[in-house]
C-alpha cells in the first residue's frame, strides 16, 4: 500500500526517487531461539503453532504484506522444513501475491545475532527493512514510522526505530519478561536509556541522560514491545563488527553505551492505534488469543479468513461466538462468549463453553466444561471433562472425567486417563524429559531474561557448564597462587580473574563464587587436608587480608554478598570437620568488610534448606557470633543518629 | 438426542480461483488484480467504516468487471455470467458488509441478459420475472441457458458497462440538482454523521438560499466533525451536537436529511450507528426524513440475516487499549452500522429522483434479475 504510494510522490531529486522505487524489505525470523513451548514445540516450530486456528507467522506475514512490503526473507532453524512447506503452500507464494517470500534455512543460527550476520554477509538488504519475529501478531500501519525513520536516517543518525505501543502497565497483553523502562527524549524521540525491569521495584538511572542537551525528555513504563523494528542497513553490519552481539538487547545497549564514539542513535515510535503484540510464552498466547476473538486486531478476525484457505471461514454472531462449517451443537449446550470454533466440530450436549478456542475435526462429549481452554485439532474430549486455561495440543485423547487445572499442557498425541485430575501447571507429552539434552550441544541465546525461574537455563548447561567451571577454577587457583608466589598486586590479579571470566564465558556471580572458594580451599591446597582448623585459619587469615581488594571488587550489591555467604556455607558443610573455622572466617571477612552484617544476619535466618545446614547453624560459635553481631548493630544504630 | 445446528457454508463455494482459465499474460495480470482487489477489501474499513466511500468502491468494482469481460476467456453469455458470478461471489464473502460490491455485480450480470436478449431479438419485455400470468400461458418454463454465440456480445456488454460507469460517476451531481427543491430558505436541516451525497445536496443549495445546519457527531468515530468543518468551509452555518442532544434538538428541526450505506429491499436502510435514534425522534416530532441514496446502493437484501448484517470493528474506539486491566473482565463491542426500519423514512431522493419507501421494491426489479439475487 505505501510503497505504491511512495511510487507515485513527485520525486523531486532523482536519488530520491530511485530511493522510493526500491521495495520495502523485511527480515521475518521464524525461530525463537528459546524454549518456552517445550515440549509442544518439539514436534512443531513455533512459528506454525495456532492462534485462533490460523498459524502464528500467517499473521506475521499479513501484518507485513498490508504495511506495504513487497520482499520478504524468512530465516528458519528448527524444524525449517515444516515451514517451508506451509508457506510454499499458503498465498504469501501465489505468483499474485504482493509479497515476495524467500525462505532461508541453516542449522547453524543460534541467535538473531546471527541472523543479521548472515543477512549481512549474503547482503540481502540494500534499504530500510523491517524486523520482526515470527510470532508477532499485529494491525499496526508502520508507514509513518517508516516516513519518520527516512527522516532522520537522511540526517545520517537513526540506525534502528523501534515500535511501542502505549499500554498501561496492569495490562494482560504485556509479556512480563519483556518489561521495559525507557528513558527518551520527548521531542526527537530518541532512547537515552533502556532497561528491563525484571520484576525489580528500585531501578538506577545513570546521571548522563540528564546532560543529553535536550531539555525534556521522559521516563516511560507504559509501553508495550511489539517486537517490531524498522532499521537501516547499518544495522546488519553493526551486528557483523561486534560478534557478541546476540540479541536486540545487547544491541540497543551496545548503541547506547557507544554513543559518543560512533554517533548512532536509537529512537522510538509509539503508537495508539492498532495492536501489536508478541506470542513469547504461554501467558501470551492466553492473552493474544483473547484479544484476537475479541477483535483488538481488526481486520484480522477470525472469520476475515485472510489466509484464503479452503473451508477456513467461519461466522460471527453475538458475544463474538465464531462457528466454522459444519459444526453441530448438541441439545442444551450453551457457547457463553468469546468462543472460537473450528470445523466440522461436533459438541455434544449439556456443555458449557466460554473464552475458548476449538479447533477443526474435533470431538466434544456430553457434560464438557471448557473455559479458557485451547483444544487444537483432531482432539477426543469424552463426557463429563472440565478443562480450565489449558492448551490441549493435536490429536490427544482425554478420557472420561478428567479435570485439567489452570495452565496445563497437554502435548501432541497423550492419552490422559478416565477420572484423573491434574495439579496446576502440569505438562504432558510424549517425549521423554531426557531426551531434551542430549540435542543441545551449544547454548541457545534468547532475548528474554528469566525472571527467577532458572530452570531451563540450568538444565541446558549442565553437561557443558561443569567442565568449564572446573577449568576456570584450576585456572584461578593458578592465578591466585602465582599472586602470592610473584607479589602480584591486587587490581592485577582482578584483572587477570575478569580476563578468565570472558575466555570461559562465566558469569559474574559464578567468578565470586568459584573466588571464595578456592581462596577458603587455597590452605588444602598448599598443604593438604589434614590441617586441624587451628592450623587452617593461621594460613587463611593473612591470605583473606591480602586479598580482600579482590574481593571487594566482585561482592559489591546486597545479592553478591549473599552468594558469596552461599559460598562458604556449601565449602564448610562439606569440610565438616572444619566447621569450627568458620566463626573465624565469617568473623574475619566482617571485619575486613567483605561482608556486611545484614548480609550474615539475612542469610544466618533465612538460608537454612538442607538438614545438614540447619545442623550447621546450631554450631556453638556460630550462634555466638551473630549474637555479637546483632547486639553490635544495635549499639551502632542507637549511636548512628 | 442431539439437535443439529450446522451452519450452511454457502461462502465456502466461492474460493476457487480462476484456475480453469489456461494462463497467459493477461490472465495473470488480471488474477494479480482481482486478488489485490480482494485484499484491499479484507482490509480496508479498518475502523471508521470503509476507507473510500460506496461511490469509489462500486466504480472500482464495476471497472474490475469489464476488465474481466474483456480479458477473461469465454464463449457464451452463460459463461461470461458464470465467471462473474463466481468473483462476485469471492468478493462479497471478502466484506459482506460491503454491499456496493454485489449490487455492481448483479448490474452487470443484469445488462449481460438484457444483451444477449437484445442480440437474439426477442422483446425486453417478455424475459423479465416470473409473474402467475407467465407461469400459467406460457406452458412450460422458458429454458434459457444463455449458450448461444454471439460476435458483437462483447463489445456489446462492455458498451453497457461504460455507460453504466458514466451514470456512476454523475449521481452525486443528479442527486445535487434536486436541492432545491426540497430546502427552503430560513430553514434548520438535521444530519449526522458524514455522507458525501448529503454534503454535496446541502453545498448545491447553500448556493441560492440561506438556511442552517444541525450536525449529529456520530461517536465513536466522531464523522460528524469533519462534516461540519467542510459545511462551514462552504459557507453554511453549522452547529455540531452530541449524540445525546438529538432528542433535545428536534423539535426545532424542519427537516432531517441524511445519508445511508445501504439501502435494503424493503425500504429500510443500514447506515451508521446513531441513525435508529434520530429516525425515531424525528417520527416523534413529526419531522420528514430524507435520504440521500444513489441507486447503485440499493441492494436486494432483506434485514434478517444477522450474521452478514453487522460489521464490528477494534472495541478501540469505545474502551481504548491504554485502560489496562479492565479490559480483561469486560466485553466491548464497536458496532458500525444501524438498521432503520422504513416506516421511519419520509422519502428517498436517488439520481432517479423522489420515491417514497414503499416504492423500493419496484425499482428493485428494474435494476436485478430476480435470479441474481442469491449470488
Amino acid at each position: 500500500m505505501s510503497s505504491r504510494g511512495t511510487k507515485q510522490k513527485k520525486g523531486n531529486v532523482t536519488n530520491e526517487q530511485e530511493e522510493e522505487d526500491q521495495p520495502l524489505q523485511a527480515v521475518l525470523i521464524a525461530d525463537s531461539f528459546n524454549r518456552r513451548f517445550f515440549p509442544i514445540s518439539k514436534d512443531q516450530p513455533r512459528a506454525l503453532l495456532p492462534l485462533a486456528n490460523v498459524a502464528m507467522i500467517d499473521y506475521t506475514l499479513e501484518f507485513l504484506t498490508s504495511t506495504g512490503v513487497q520482499e520478504t526473507f524468512v530465516f528458519c532453524c528448527w524444524m525449517s522444513n515444516k515451514i517451508k512447506d506451509h508457506l510454499l503452500n499458503s498465498k504469501w507464494c501465489r505468483p499474485t501475491s504482493p509479497n515476495v517470500v524467500h525462505i532461508i534455512t541453516s542449522d547453524l543460527y543460534r541467535s538473531l545475532g546471527d541472523v543479521l550476520r548472515d543477512v549481512d554477509a549474503k547482503t540481502l538488504v540494500r534499504n530500510d527493512f523491517i524486523l520482526v519475529y515470527g510470532d508477532v501478531v499485529s494491525n499496526i500501519d508502520v508507514s509513518q514510522a517508516l516516513q519518520e525513520h527516512r527522516r532522520k536516517v537522511d540526517k545520517n543518525i537513526s540506525v534502528m526505530t523501534m515500535v511501542f505501543k502505549e499500554s498501561s502497565p496492569g495490562h494482560k497483553s504485556r509479556c512480563e519478561e519483556d518489561d521495559v523502562i525507557v528513558a527518551m527524549d520527548s521531542k526527537s524521540k530518541r532512547v537515552l536509556h533502556y532497561q528491563k525491569t525484571q520484576g525489580l521495584k528500585k531501578l538506577q538511572f545513570p546521571m548522563n541522560i540528564f546532560q543529553h542537551g535536550s531539555d525534556e525528555f521522559e521516563i516511560r513504563h507504559d509501553l508495550l514491545d511489539c517486537h517490531i523494528s524498522i532499521c537501516s542497513p547499518q544495522v546488519a553490519e553493526l551486528f557483523t563488527d561486534n560478534f557478541d552481539y546476540q540479541t536486540r538487547n545487547d544491541f540497543v545497549r551496545g548503541i547506547l553505551v557507544n554513543e559518543e564514539i560512533l554517533g548512532n542513535q536509537i529512537h522510538l515510535y509509539v503508537t495508539n492505534e492498532g495492536y501489536g503484540a508478541r506470542v513469547s510464552n504461554l501467558q501470551m498466547y492466553d492473552s493474544v488469543s483473547s484479544d484476537l476473538v475479541r477483535r483488538w486486531v481488526y481486520p484480522l478476525t477470525p472469520e476475515a479468513n485472510f489466509t484464503d484457505q479452503r473451508g477456513q471461514g467461519c461466522a460471527h454472531s453475538r458475544h463474538n461466538v465464531y462457528r466454522g462449517a459444519g459444526v453441530s451443537l448438541g441439545h442444551g449446550s450453551q457457547m457463553e462468549e468469546n468462543v472460537l470454533i473450528g470445523r466440522d466440530t461436533s459438541i455434544g450436549a449439556n456443555c458449557h463453553i466460554s473464552n475458548s478456542i476449538i479447533g477443526n475435526y474435533c470431538t466434544i462429549g456430553d457434560n464438557v466444561v471448557l473455559d479458557r481452554a485451547y483444544i487444537w485439532n483432531n482432539v477426543h474430549i469424552s463426557n463429563k471433562v472440565k478443562i480450565h486455561q489449558s492448551v490441549v495440543c493435536d490429536g490427544v485423547l482425554v478420557k472420561e472425567a478428567v479435570l485439567l487445572n489452570k495452565q496445563c499442557v497437554l502435548a501432541y498425541n497423550v492419552v490422559i486417563g478416565p477420572n484423573m485430575s491434574l495439579p496446576e501447571g502440569t505438562v504432558v507429552s510424549m517425549h521423554h524429559p531426557e531426551e531434551e539434552e542430549d540435542d543441545d550441544d551449544d547454548e541457545f541465546l534468547s532475548d528474554d531474561q528469566v525472571v527467577g525461574n532458572s530452570k531451563d537455563k540450568t538444565k541446558q548447561k549442565g553437561p557443558v557448564c561443569v567442565c568449564v567451571c572446573l577449568v576456570f577454577q584450576l585456572e584461578v587457583l593458578g592465578t591466585l597462587q602465582r599472586g602470592e608466589e610473584e607479589n602480584i598486586g591486587c587490581d592485577n590479579l582482578v584483572l587477570e580473574i575478569n580476563s578468565l571470566k570472558y575466555a570461559y564465558n562465566i558469569t559474574l556471580k559464578e567468578v565470586m563464587q568459584i573466588l571464595t572458594k578456592v581462596v577458603l580451599e587455597y590452605p588444602f591446597q598448599q598443604q593438604g587436608t589434614k590441617l586441624s582448623s587451628s592450623q587452617y585459619t593461621v594460613l587463611l587469615l593473612p591470605l583473606l587480608k591480602k586479598w580482600s581488594p579482590v574481593f571487594k571488587n566482585y561482592i559489591k550489591r546486597a545479592q553478591d554478598h549473599l552468594d558469596c555467604l552461599s559460598a562458604v556455607e556449601e565449602l564448610f558443610l562439606e569440610q565438616e570437620t572444619h566447621q569450627t573455622a568458620m566463626v573465624k572466617v565469617l568473623m574475619n571477612m566482617y571485619q575486613l568488610e567483605i561482608l556486611e552484617e545484614d548480609a550474615i544476619l539475612k542469610w544466618f535466618s533465612a538460608g537454612a534448606t538442607t538438614d545438614k545446614s540447619r545442623q550447621l547453624r546450631k554450631n556453638q560459635g556460630l550462634q555466638k557470633f551473630i549474637q555479637w553481631l546483632k547486639e553490635a548493630e544495635d549499639e551502632s544504630s542507637e549511636e548512628g543518629e | 438426542e442431539n439437535y443439529h445446528i450446522s451452519w450452511q457454508d454457502s461462502r465456502n463455494r466461492s474460493e476457487t480461483t480462476l484456475n480453469n482459465m489456461p494462463g497467459a499474460d493477461k490472465e495473470t495480470d488480471l488474477s494479480e488484480r482481482i486478488e489485490a482487489f480482494l485484499a484491499d477489501l479484507k482490509r480496508g474499513g479498518s475502523g471508521t467504516g470503509p476507507l473510500r466511500g460506496s461511490g469509489e468502491m462500486a466504480r472500482e468494482t464495476t471497472a474490475l468487471l469489464r476488465r474481466i469481460t474483456a480479458q477473461a476467456r469465454w464463449s457464451s453469455a452463460g459463461d461470461l455470467m458464470e465467471i462473474i458470478r463466481n468473483e462476485g461471489r469471492r468478493m462479497t464473502a471478502a466484506q459482506p458488509s460491503e454491499t456496493t460490491v454485489g449490487n455492481m455485480v448483479r448490474r452487470v450480470l443484469k445488462i449481460i441478459r438484457e444483451e444477449y436478449a437484445r442480440s437474439r431479438g426477442s422483446s425486453e419485455e417478455t424475459d423479465q420475472q416470473e409473474s402467475l400470468h407467465k407461469l400459467l400461458t406460457s406452458g412450460g418454463l422458458s429454458e434459457e441457458n444463455f449458450r448461444q454465440h454471439f460476435a458483437s456480445l462483447k463489445a456489446n456488454v462492455i458498451e453497457a458497462i461504460n455507460e453504466l460507469l458514466t451514470e456512476l460517476e454523475g449521481t452525486t451531481d443528479n442527486i445535487a440538482m434536486q436541492a432545491l427543491e426540497h430546502i427552503h430558505s430560513n430553514e434548520v436541516i438535521m444530519t449526522i454523521g458524514r455522507s458525501r451525497t448529503v454534503e454535496a445536496f446541502l453545498k448545491d443549495a447553500a448556493r441560492k438560499r440561506k438556511f442552517h445546519v444541525i450536525v449529529a457527531e456520530c461517536a465513536p468515530f466522531c464523522q460528524g466533525h469533519e462534516m461540519a468543518t467542510s459545511l462551514s468551509k462552504a459557507g453554511i452555518e453549522t452547529t455540531v451536537i452530541a449524540d445525546a442532544a438529538i432528542f433535545a434538538v428536534m423539535s426545532r428541526v424542519n427537516k432531517v436529511i441524511i445519508g445511508t450505506q445501504t439501502v435494503l429491499a424493503n425500504g429500510g436502510l443500514r447506515a451508521v450507528n446513531g441513525t435508529h435514534t434520530l429516525a425515531l425522534a424525528a417520527k416523534h416530532h413529526s419531522t420528514p426524513l430524507i435520504v440521500c441514496a444513489p441507486m447503485f446502493k440499493l441492494s436486494p437484501q432483506f434485514p434478517n440475516e444477522e450474521e452478514i448484517f453487522h460489521k464490528f470493528v477494534s472495541p478501540h474506539e469505545v474502551l481504548p487499549f491504554t485502560e489496562g486491566e479492565i479490559l480483561s473482565k469486560v466485553n466491548v463491542h464497536c458496532p458500525v452500522f444501524d438498521y432503520v426500519p422504513p416506516e421511519l423514512i419520509t422519502l428517498f431522493i436517488s439520481n432517479i429522483g423522489g420515491n417514497a419507501p414503499s416504492y423500493i421494491y419496484r425499482l428493485m426489479s428494474e435494476l436485478y434479475h430476480p435470479e441474481d439475487h442469491e449470488l
